[in-house]
């Protein structure tokens, strides 16, 4: 039977530990016992003041996730042994979640992740009357939105989401799942004002395409890949005057007038106010080369198909 | 006969980085590649194309990835970015037969070739932190880096997502730290390594993008760093261009030169300082080529 150090991050704020610090605890388990199991047996026969927040045992209502060696996991769909093997390490240091305040041990404040859920108005808000029957949706309908149904509100997505860190008002992974899941609900009739509310400051081009979501979630829902999808939104209800949106249509501009990223429009295109304050920055790049003379260099060969396709090709989210 | 490759530097590296491109094409016959233009291939996107018309985005990549198929030779990128989209439409079109179908009738409606689907698209880092790419470095008896500290970046798209990606565990790469001490140089180790350099939003969020190359540039400094080098020119030009500023917003100094990764295996190698083009670095990298002897 596997034994094994657990370093457990402790803060009882309560209790009048006003510093955090690691316990190191050890427990003899079985090879397939999970993390949560493995939590729950210290908090049982060691300590019975470990705080832990969990339910379901069954990654079902998302509660339990926490960092185990540094990467966010679901506790209860994550065996020790393969924590172990992953990290190449034989303790397992866990740690709650990043991104959030802790309030006790491993429990922490999930305040701010539910006050941005509700703010993308995770709930169906169809247009005209309700009808008389029950509205039918077609299966195709709804497999386009079925990765996002499957979130389970755990926030292992927010954990290492690298926007986030650097911006805590930045809206996030699963909130923008959530919102895509209902904004592409052909049930739903707010797509347009749906598109506004999430294109804002702290909004779907906040995101700075780290990866982490996608990586992390345990369900498979790809935030990132919906928060992209969010952006389409944007775009085919034409909500484009954010600075991510406008920086966006500096591409397609590109693409359209010689097939390569032009680089001399992009900065003053998506922030025509800012970019001047720049100028210095700009001017330290010029003076290095940095800044093409011209965009004639840009060309592609074949660039009309490139302009059939930016014409013909349609857009079905 | 040397290995041969469609080559797409990507937009950056062609124009704004061009000491990237030009070290690069330097130093392929060193190793014995030869890099194959491909005069069709348009800007892959970036990101921002997928996320504002996302067929767009999959048709003018699998467009790409025809041109290279035609030319019978899979694709080398020296872009995180650039690999991230051409992987990601390779894998949708590759996995899904009606995805592809629908993508080479537009193709072939606009005039383009349409794609089979056999190419494969790979990053250079990649190519040589393999047993193969190691000893064609070892061949070339690199004179080494003299002990040179080395914080390796790797920034995020050439690792994450992993199921696009798929080279090495994105959670403990170990690529760029097996080319590092190949070449005679000491890694600098530091958690930062595998964060975001902040660049996809660095004109549209700037505050946001240098709190988030501050980390990067914060943790290589403090595992005294003597330089850093980096896959991908967009997180140079965040690291490198924007590092001043970052200086100014964070009120700290990094004072960190940044290579491209071929510009620390061709000072291995011994390319001429001059034809890596270091003058155009916004951070001087002086002392990282005396402490090389270049």
């Amino acid at each position: 039977m596997p034994a094994t150090t657990f370093r457990i991050f402790r803060y009882q704020p309560d209790s009048g530990e006003t510093e955090s610090y690691h316990q190191d605890f050890q427990l003899e388990h079985g090879e397939k016992t999970t993390l949560l199991d493995a939590i729950l047996r210290i908090q049982n026969e060691q300590d019975g003041t470990v705080a832990v927040r969990y339910s379901c045992r069954s990654a079902i209502c998302g509660s339990c996730a926490c960092k185990a060696n540094g990467k966010t996991v679901l506790a209860c769909m994550t065996q020790v042994e393969h924590v172990k093997t992953d990290s190449g390490q034989e303790i397992v240091q866990v740690d709650p979640i990043g991104n959030f305040t802790p309030i006790k041990d491993l429990v922490v404040d999930m305040t701010p992740f539910w006050e941005k859920f509700k703010a993308v108005k995770p709930f169906l808000i169809p247009d005209g009357p309700a009808p008389e029957k029950e509205r039918l949706v077609p299966k195709a309908a709804m497999e386009k939105i079925a990765k996002e149904s499957k979130c389970i509100l755990c926030a292992a997505c927010y954990s290492e989401c690298n926007s986030l860190a650097a911006d805590p008002e930045f809206v996030g992974p699963a909130a923008f799942a959530w919102g895509y899941r209902f904004a592409a609900d052909e049930r739903d009739g707010q797509r347009k004002n749906r598109a506004k509310l999430y294109s804002g400051e702290h909004g779907v081009w906040d995101c700075t395409r780290c990866m982490f979501c996608n990586e992390r979630c345990p369900k498979g829902v790809d935030p990132r890949d919906a928060i992209e999808k969010l952006g389409s939104i944007a775009f085919q209800e034409k909500v484009t005057s954010d600075k991510g949106a406008r920086h966006a249509k500096a591409f397609l501009i590109s693409l359209r007038t010689g097939g390569k990223l032009n680089e001399i429009l992009i900065a003053p295109y998506t922030d025509p106010i800012g970019a001047p304050f720049n100028a210095p920055l700009a001017l330290r790049m010029a003076q290095k080369g940095k800044l093409p003379k011209s965009p004639l260099t840009h060309r592609v060969k074949d660039r009309d198909q490139v302009k059939k396709l930016i014409k013909n090709v349609k857009e079905t989210i | 006969m040397p290995r041969q490759f469609a080559y797409y530097p990507g937009c950056v590296a062609e124009f704004s980085s061009k000491e990237l491109n030009a070290t690069t094409k330097a130093l392929a016959p060193l190793l014995d590649i030869e890099l194959l233009p491909m005069p069709q291939a348009t800007c892959c996107g970036a990101g921002d194309v997928a996320q504002a018309k996302p067929n767009l985005y999959l048709t003018l990549n699998v467009r790409i990835l025809s041109e290279a198929e035609s030319m019978g030779v899979d694709i080398l990128t020296i872009c995180n970015v650039c690999t991230l989209n051409l992987r990601r439409a390779n894998k949708m079109v590759k996995e899904d037969p009606r995805v592809l179908e629908a993508v080479n009738e537009e193709l072939v409606k606009a005039g383009a070739r349409p794609y089979q689907g056999t190419i494969e698209v790979t990053h250079l880092l990649w190519f040589l932190a393999t047993e193969e790419g190691l000893s064609l470095l070892e061949a070339r008896g690199p004179k080494g880096l003299n002990g040179l500290k080395v914080a390796p970046y790797y920034g995020c798209q050439l690792l994450r997502p992993s199921s696009v990606m798929g080279f090495e565990d994105p959670d403990r790469p170990q690529s760029l730290e097996r080319l590092i001490m190949a070449l005679g140089g000491e890694v600098s180790d530091y958690e930062g390594k595998s964060r975001c350099c902040g660049f996809p939003i660095i004109l549209a969020r700037e505050e946001v993008a240098l709190k988030e190359s501050h980390v990067a540039l914060s943790g290589a400094r403090d595992a005294g760093a003597q330089v850093m080098v980096t896959p991908c020119p967009l997180c140079h030009l965040a690291m490198d261009a924007y590092q001043r500023k970052t200086e100014q917003v964070m009120g700290e100094e990094y004072a960190m030169p940044v290579l491209h990764l071929p510009q620390l295996i061709g000072l291995a190698l011994g390319l001429p300082t001059k034809t890596m083009e270091f003058k155009r670095h916004l951070v001087p990298v002086d002392e990282v080529l005396s402490i090389v002897g270049a």
